[in-house]
C-alpha cells in the first residue's frame, strides 16, 4: 500500500459562519514568573487543556521550572491521579519563553512574579511587567495578577486599557482547594470579570467574587486563626499537637493551622499581616511574636525546611521545631 | 439514501458515511486529540489509501466541520452538497432507563439525554456536543440517537439490581445498565443469519472484547444479562479497567492510599486491568508478545483476563439454561486466538468443542470455529456498530 499522505487541515474547513472560526476563550494563556504559585497555576491550567506559555528570567531558571513541573506531575502519577500518557500530553502544552513576545496570541496572562526572600514583591517591577504585556497583547486580552494584597488598580493605572486588569488568588494550601478568588479593581470592566468567571469554570474552580481588600477572604480568615493559635501556644494553654488536632479533628481541616502556615510560607503571611494591620488597624492582624521569631530567623516553613515544623528534603514533616519554645 | 454515523468521544470523533442502498461505506475516518496539540483527522479513501490532515481542531464543532469539509472536497470528497446526507446517526453511551431503543433526536430528547449525563459524565456530554454541532452546521437534517445501553433494557430486575438498599435505586437510579448494546445486538443477530437459524429462539452468549469488554446473555433475541453495570468498570478485566472487584477492597485502598472519590475512579478506570496487572501495556497485542517472551506478569495478565471471560460464559450458560451459540467479537475477540482458545478449553462438558487448529489460523472474518460435532456453535463475527447505527437511523426515519 502507498504511504500515508499528510497534509494541513485548514483548507478543508467549511467556514459556514465567521463565528465558527473563532478560537474558544482561553485556549492559550500566559504566566509571568514560575515560582511556587506560578507553577501551581501552570499545572492547573495545562491540566485543564490550555496551552500555557510561562516566562522566566534565564535558561537555567527555565530548566529548573520544567524539572519542578516534571516532579509535580510524577508525584500525581504516584498518587494515581495521572497516567504517563496524560502527563506527556500536559507537558506538551507548556512552553517556556525568555521574552514577552512569547505571550503573543494569549487571551489571558497572569503575573505571578516571585516573592523575594523577605516575602515582598516589587511593585515597580510588576508595573513594568504589566506595561510590557500591554505592548505584546491584543487590546482585549486580560492581564491579571495573582496575590492577596490590594494592588491591581495601582498596577493597572499605567496602562492604556485599564479595564482589562483583574486580580486573582489561587490558594496554594492543597490541590483540592479549588476556589478562585476573583477581585475586580477600580477600573476592571464587568465583561472582564465575566470572562474570568468562565475561566474559573474551565479550570474546574469555583469562582468567588471578592471586593478589593487585603487578604481577600481566604487569607483573612487564615491569619486570624493562626494568630489566635499562636497566642494560645504562647500562653501555654495547651500543646501544639493539641491545637493542631483541634483543627483537624474538631473542625475537619485537612491540615493543622501551623502546618498550613508552613505550607503557605511564613514570609508571605507576615508581610500580608503587616499590610492588613496597616490598613485595618486591628491588633488581631498584628503578627504574633512567634511569627516574627520564625520570620527573622529565616525559618519560613516547608520551603526552607524549617518553620513551625522541621521537614526532610522531600517536604515531609519530621518533628516540631523545638526552637519555638526556647 | 446516505447516512452519516458519528461517534463522539471526549477528544475524538469517529465517522462513517453509508450509502444505505448498498451498505457501501462512502467515507470513513476519525479525528483524534480534539482540543489538544497535534490534533488530526485521519481518513481511509475507498482504495485503502490513508490520509492524515493535521492542524488545530479545538472543539467538536470544528471537528465535524472538517469532516464535512473533507467529504465535500474535490480531492478526497464523495458528495457534492451537504443536502445529500439524509440523516445523521449518533452513538450515545448512556440512555439510562429512559431509552430502550433508538430515537429521533428532538429538543425534548436532548433534554432527557442531558439528564442522563450524570450517569455517564465522561461519555454523554461529548455525544451531546456532536448533536449540537450537527444541529448548527446541518440544520434540518434529522438526527437519531442509538444508545449503548438500550439493548440491555430487557434485563429482568433480578439481573439488573445490586444487593444494595433499594433507596439508592430510587434516589440515583443505581442499577446495572450494561454497555456495548449495539454490538451485542448486531453480532448476535448476524450470527443467527450466518448460521441460518431463527434469532427468536436461540440461547446466545456474545463476548465483545476489545480495549473495553463485556459479555452478554441473549435469550430469544433479548438481552437477559450483561457483565457491565452502572458504569463500564464492572465485569471483565479490560485494558485499563479493573472489572469486578470486592467493594471492600475499594474502601480499603481509599483509606490506605488516601484517595478521593475522583482518585479511586481514575485508579479503577485508568491504572487497573491488564495495564495494572502486567505493568507492560493495556494493549493485548503487547501482552501476547510478552507471553511469547515468557514475561511472568504478561502471562499472569493474559490468564486472569481469559479466566474472567470464561467465568462469565459459565455463569451465563446457567442463566440461559444452556447455550446454542457463542460469539466472539471486538478487537481482541476477533483477532486473539489464545483468548478464544482459553475461554473454550475444557468446556466439552457443556457442549463447546473448539477446532483449535482453525481457531489459531483465522482472524477478523465471519467464521464458525467449533467442530461439526460441537453442540454449541462458536463463531467470530466482526462487529459493525456503525452499520447498525445507520440501519437504526433509517428504520426510525421510515417510522
Amino acid at each position: 500500500m502507498s504511504k500515508l499522505i499528510i497534509e494541513p487541515i485548514e483548507k478543508y474547513g467549511l467556514n459556514i459562519t465567521s463565528e465558527s472560526k473563532h478560537k474558544p476563550l482561553f485556549s492559550k494563556i500566559g504566566v509571568v514568573g514560575a515560582g511556587k504559585e506560578g507553577r501551581n497555576i501552570i499545572n492547573i491550567t495545562a491540566s485543564s487543556g490550555m496551552e500555557v506559555v510561562f516566562m522566566e528570567e534565564s535558561q537555567e531558571r527555565i530548566n529548573y521550572v520544567m524539572e519542578e513541573l516534571n516532579k509535580m506531575f510524577d508525584q500525581k502519577i504516584q498518587n494515581w491521579g495521572l497516567t504517563h500518557s496524560e502527563k506527556k500530553v500536559i507537558m506538551n502544552r507548556i512552553t517556556p519563553t525568555l521574552a514577552y513576545e512569547g505571550f503573543k496570541g494569549c487571551d489571558l496572562v497572569i503575573e505571578a512574579t516571585r516573592y523575594t526572600e523577605t516575602g515582598r514583591r516589587s511593585t515597580p517591577l510588576r508595573k513594568k511587567v504589566f506595561k510590557h504585556l500591554e505592548e505584546v497583547l491584543d487590546p482585549d486580552a486580560i492581564i491579571a495578577t495573582n496575590g492577596s494584597i490590594v494592588i491591581i488598580s495601582e498596577l493597572a493605572s499605567g496602562l492604556d486599557h485599564k479595564n482589562r486588569c483583574i486580580s486573582l488568588y489561587f490558594s496554594t494550601a492543597h490541590t483540592d482547594a479549588r476556589i478562585l478568588e476573583i477581585i475586580s479593581g477600580m477600573y476592571t470592566s464587568e465583561e472582564v470579570y465575566k470572562k474570568m468567571d468562565i475561566f474559573a469554570q474551565l479550570i474546574n474552580f469555583k469562582p468567588h467574587r471578592v471586593s478589593e481588600s487585603n487578604g481577600n477572604v481566604n487569607m483573612r480568615l487564615m491569619v486570624a486563626m493562626l494568630n489566635e493559635a499562636c497566642q494560645i501556644l504562647q500562653e501555654r494553654v495547651t500543646t501544639m499537637e493539641n491545637i493542631e488536632e483541634t483543627f483537624t479533628i474538631v473542625y475537619g481541616q485537612r491540615y493543622g493551622i501551623f502546618h498550613l502556615a508552613d505550607i503557605i510560607g511564613i514570609e508571605r503571611i507576615v508581610t500580608l499581616m503587616e499590610a492588613m494591620f496597616n490598613e485595618f488597624g486591628k491588633t488581631q492582624y498584628k503578627p504574633n511574636p512567634l511569627l516574627w521569631k520564625l520570620y527573622r530567623s529565616h525559618q519560613l516553613g516547608q520551603r526552607t525546611g524549617k518553620g513551625f515544623y522541621i521537614y526532610d528534603e522531600n517536604g515531609r514533616r519530621v518533628s516540631i521545631n523545638k526552637v519555638l519554645f526556647n | 439514501m446516505k447516512v452519516l454515523v458519528l461517534n463522539c468521544g471526549s477528544s475524538s470523533i469517529k465517522y462513517k458515511l453509508f450509502n444505505m442502498k448498498s451498505d457501501e461505506v462512502l467515507a470513513q475516518g476519525g479525528i483524534e486529540k480534539i482540543g489538544m496539540k497535534g490534533s488530526f483527522l485521519k481518513l481511509t479513501l475507498p482504495d485503502g489509501q490513508k490520509v492524515q490532515l493535521e492542524g488545530e481542531i479545538l472543539e467538536h464543532r470544528a471537528g465535524i466541520e472538517y469532516i464535512l469539509g473533507v467529504m465535500l472536497s474535490e480531492k478526497y470528497g464523495c458528495i457534492k452538497s451537504l443536502e445529500e446526507i439524509d440523516a445523521v446517526g449518533h452513538r450515545v453511551v448512556h440512555g439510562g432507563e429512559k431509552f430502550n431503543g433508538s430515537v429521533l433526536i428532538t429538543q425534548e430528547m436532548i433534554e432527557v439525554m442531558e439528564e442522563q449525563s450524570e450517569l455517564a459524565p465522561l461519555h454523554n456530554p461529548p455525544n451531546l456536543k456532536g448533536i449540537y454541532a450537527v444541529q448548527e452546521v446541518m440544520p434540518g437534517t434529522p438526527q437519531v440517537g442509538v444508545f449503548d445501553t438500550a439493548f440491555h433494557q430487557t434485563m429482568p430486575d433480578y439481573a439488573y439490581m445490586y444487593g444494595l438498599p433499594y433507596a439508592m435505586y430510587e434516589k440515583y437510579g443505581i442499577r446495572r445498565y450494561g454497555f456495548h448494546g449495539t454490538s451485542h445486538r448486531y453480532v448476535s443477530k448476524r450470527a443467527c443469519e450466518f448460521l441460518g437459524v431463527p434469532y427468536e429462539s436461540q440461547r446466545i452468549i456474545t463476548c465483545h472484547i476489545g480495549n473495553g469488554g463485556s459479555v452478554a446473555a441473549i435469550k430469544d433475541g433479548k438481552s437477559i444479562d450483561t457483565s457491565m453495570g452502572l458504569t463500564p468498570v464492572e465485569g471483565l478485566i479490560m485494558g485499563t479497567r479493573s472489572g469486578d472487584v470486592d467493594p471492600g477492597v475499594i474502601s480499603y485502598i481509599m483509606e490506605k492510599e488516601r484517595m478521593s472519590p475522583q482518585g479511586i475512579s481514575a485508579f479503577l478506570n485508568k491504572f487497573s486491568g491488564v495495564l495494572g496487572l502486567s505493568g507492560i501495556s493495556s494493549d493485548m497485542r503487547e501482552i501476547e508478545s510478552g507471553v511469547e517472551h515468557g514475561d511472568k506478569r504478561a502471562i499472569l495478565a493474559m490468564n486472569t483476563y481469559n479466566y474472567r471471560i470464561k467465568k462469565y460464559v459459565g455463569a451465563y450458560a446457567a442463566a440461559l439454561g444452556g447455550v446454542d451459540i457463542l460469539v466472539f467479537t471486538g478487537g481482541v475477540g476477533e483477532n486473539q486466538s489464545i483468548t478464544r482458545r482459553d475461554v473454550c478449553r475444557d468446556m466439552e462438558f457443556m457442549g463447546i468443542e473448539l477446532d483449535e487448529k482453525l481457531n489459531s489460523e483465522v482472524r477478523g472474518i465471519e467464521v464458525v470455529l467449533s467442530k461439526p460435532t460441537s453442540k454449541v456453535k462458536v463463531l467470530i463475527i466482526p462487529t459493525d456498530e456503525e452499520l447498525t447505527i445507520a440501519n437504526d437511523t433509517v428504520m426510525i426515519l421510515n417510522g
